[in-house]
């Protein structure tokens, strides 16, 4: 377990193919259309999947840094509960904003860092008014529904660790190490923690930091500021061009580049890996925030109403 | 709208018949279960993952953590959060079965695979008059497992502390099951110092001396400490150092435990420097000279050997019929009961100690079941009967040093499990 991936719930049990995911999806769709044949209009539209988890990510990761000083590892367990969460439960079912106050509240607790239930309820409000709870109860009661639903597997393997560990081997710098573990925030906002262990995506971060860096074509501060992505769309193209050709291959990516070719690890992986960061790249510049809000208030509205 | 469509998947009362009540501590109450027969239909089989047959369970309810007219969820306690994804986690033949874990009505019910006994327990059977001494073979075996499980435990960067012989359980099969996880947490890379998440670890005749003496930065090493209190509560029957637990005082500062580090100091004497390099950078350090002041006897220790010999022959051991251990137990009991952290045994080390050897000759190392070759049958742990509906009326999660039991109670049912 806390030693040993291989042998934890995360690896047994929250660990998929993409096939597995998609079914996954869209059973609980299905399900929750058909169990509503009363309501002619059914379940509004969610908003888009990929803005939705962008949305989440951004949204929790600025309340654990700006309001309430949560550290980053017991955030990163918070948006692993909601994700498998969200496997199980149809979000049009649910209130989004009390299930991140209970993800974080529970990840707090998990991570040995807890923050007092109505200190977290009152921040939450606090940061989102379309929250509506006010009674700690109702968390309360969230926290047993997000237990039950994860069936107690709540000890998480992060990437942070991994690239820790990785830091030395491929003798990564200070700034290199930042930009890895912003990719590595910014994974939260796709499936690659329910695809991949967490080894495969901090060497993906790894690579994908080594790649740019040297390119320049980063704006200082935009990796340490909260919520925009660490990468820029076209850098992160030009880096997957770069897994090719390796064009930019200086001294660190060529040692990369040997050490995966002698290890033992997946590189099918770690390649899909960076096209999915590269793909959340490209997608987060369609994003726009105030529609997936808007788009999550009228579904909580019309969930109201029926 | 409704947060969560929430409704729990099982129900308690839907799959286990109580038997009967257990325990009560500061976590809650425990119940013996089995499986529920119902006139038409056999009771379901549940197998442990090995393949056999778990015949009974242990259900421990988790008692609410504020007192109120009205029932609510308040939030799970850090204490019960902790022991139901430890328990979740983790899979070792010395650590108790999780069964399942059922979220119902407020409460939190976590169903273990029943144990029969625990090292309390056969203490207490032991000393009873006539006095016996726990048989060499069993004795062994128990450390044997004992250390496995912690072995397994601190591989996997979790420190148990809370080791004590009514945590340790035994199956009639003669298997060591480590129980209780409520105040076991995972080490690696802590955010905070270990310290400042709980004050006070430990139950005071097995908290370790870097613990009496403030240490922030505590190791796995707090465990193999209480190992060897147990090692010699086994061999003597008695805790080894019974001192009594000051009390936190009003302005919640956590107070030296003196009493305590007076009793270790009889049998061991006082820490030195020269022992332990660190002690001195220990934040009670000003406060160790003040032990002696208050019990002189720890300037003339009891000396461990002295321990050892005493109780050899204050045990009835019978050189024929039960012979005592041999002089690789003190040595091994020595180097658990090492001051300085640093040079104590690990479990792994303890683990290779020529106590569990060569003793017997045979240079293997002890099996797995303690009562092996054994004449005698322990009883059987007390259930009382008298009421054991399990009332979901109360609420979720507890605080280690939670309300006094009886504050649970609240209605009729409950109250005649107190009488019972």
């Amino acid at each position: 377990m806390a030693a040993n991936y291989w042998d934890s719930t995360q690896a047994k049990h929250f660990t998929y193919t993409k096939s597995e995911l998609a079914s996954l999806r869209s059973s609980l769709l299905y399900n929750s259309n058909n169990n509503n044949n009363n309501n002619a209009n059914k379940h509004p539209p969610l908003p888009e999947t990929r803005h939705l988890a962008i949305y989440m990510q951004t949204h929790l990761t600025k309340f654990a840094r700006r309001q309430t000083n949560i550290r980053q590892q017991a955030l990163a367990t918070a948006q692993i509960y909601l994700k498998r969460f969200y496997l199980c439960v149809d979000l049009r079912k649910t209130n989004p904003y009390l299930l991140m106050a209970t993800a974080l509240y529970l990840a707090c607790k998990m991570e040995e860092t807890p923050l007092h239930i109505r200190l977290m309820l009152g921040e939450a409000a606090r940061q989102w008014p379309e929250l509506g709870v006010s009674e700690t109860g109702r968390l309360g009661e969230c926290e047993f529904a997000l237990i039950s639903t994860l069936r107690s597997r709540l000890i998480l393997h992060h990437p942070y660790r991994s690239l820790g560990e990785l830091q030395g081997v491929f003798g990564l710098g200070t700034e290199e190490q930042g930009l890895a573990h912003s990719i590595i925030n910014d994974s939260f906002a796709t499936d690659l923690a329910l695809l991949y262990p967490p080894h495969i995506i901090a060497i993906t971060a790894i690579f994908l930091a080594v790649v740019l860096r040297p390119t320049g074509g980063l704006p200082a501060g935009l990796a340490a500021h909260s919520s925009s992505p660490a990468v820029s769309s076209s850098a992160a193209q030009s880096a997957l061009a770069g897994f090719g050709g390796l064009k930019q291959s200086g001294p660190k990516l060529g040692k990369l580049v040997d050490w995966l070719a002698e290890s033992k690890v997946d590189m099918e992986a770690i390649v899909d890996a960076t096209q999915e960061m590269v793909s959340l790249y490209e997608c987060w510049e369609g994003y726009s925030e105030r529609a997936v809000r808007e788009a999550i208030t009228k579904m909580m509205r019309e969930g109201a109403v029926k | 709208m409704d947060a969560t469509p929430y409704a729990p998947q099982r129900h308690i009362n839907d799959h286990y018949d109580i038997v009967g009540f257990i325990s009560s501590g500061t976590y809650g109450r425990v119940y013996k279960a089995v499986s529920r027969r119902t006139p038409n239909q056999p009771a379901p089989v549940v197998k442990h993952p090995s393949g056999r047959t778990i015949e009974a369970f242990a259900i421990k309810k988790f008692k609410p953590d504020k007192e109120g007219a009205e029932l609510q969820y308040t939030g799970i306690s850090q204490s019960a959060i902790r022991e139901m994804a430890l328990c979740t986690e983790l899979s070792h033949p010395a650590l108790i079965h999780l069964v399942e874990i059922i979220l119902e009505s407020k409460c939190i019910f976590m169903v273990f695979e029943y144990a029969e006994h625990d090292l309390l327990q056969i203490i207490h059977h032991h000393s009873l008059l006539p006095r016996t001494p726990i048989p060499a073979s069993t004795l062994r075996s128990c450390m044997y497992q004992l250390l496995s499980g912690l072995l397994y435990l601190h591989q996997n960067w979790v420190i148990h502390r809370d080791l004590k012989p009514a945590n340790i359980m035994v199956t009639s099969s003669g298997a060591i099951k480590i129980g209780d996880l409520g105040l076991a947490r995972l080490f690696y890379k802590p955010l905070h110092a270990l310290f400042s998440g709980d004050k006070v670890v430990v139950t005071i005749w097995y908290r370790a001396p870097e613990l009496l003496l403030g240490s922030r930065h505590y190791t796995p090493a707090i465990d193999l400490w209480a190992v060897g209190c147990i090692f010699a509560e086994l061999m003597s029957l008695r805790p080894i150092f019974k001192g009594e637990e000051a009390k936190q005082d009003s302005k919640k500062a956590v107070p030296f435990q003196r009493n305590q580090m007076g009793k270790i100091g009889e049998v061991l004497g006082l820490p030195r420097k020269s022992e332990w390099p660190l002690l001195q950078a220990m934040p009670e350090y000003p406060n160790l000279q003040t032990v002696s002041m208050h019990n002189p006897s720890v300037n003339r220790p009891v000396t461990l050997q002295k321990w050892y010999r005493n109780t050899i022959v204050n045990s009835n051991y019978h050189v024929q019929t039960s012979p005592p251990p041999d002089d690789s137990a003190l040595d091994l009991l020595k180097k658990l009961l090492e001051y300085d952290p640093l040079k104590r045994l690990t479990a792994e080390q303890a683990l290779k100690h020529p106590y569990f050897l060569g003793a017997d000759g045979t240079g293997k190392p002890p099996g797995s079941d303690c009562f092996e070759g054994l004449a005698t049958k322990y009883p059987a742990r007390k259930v009382s009967t008298e009421a054991h509906e399990i009332a979901t009326g109360s609420l979720p999660g507890t605080k280690r040093s939670g309300l006094p039991d009886d504050s649970l109670l609240r209605g009729p049912p409950q109250k005649k499990m107190r009488d019972g």
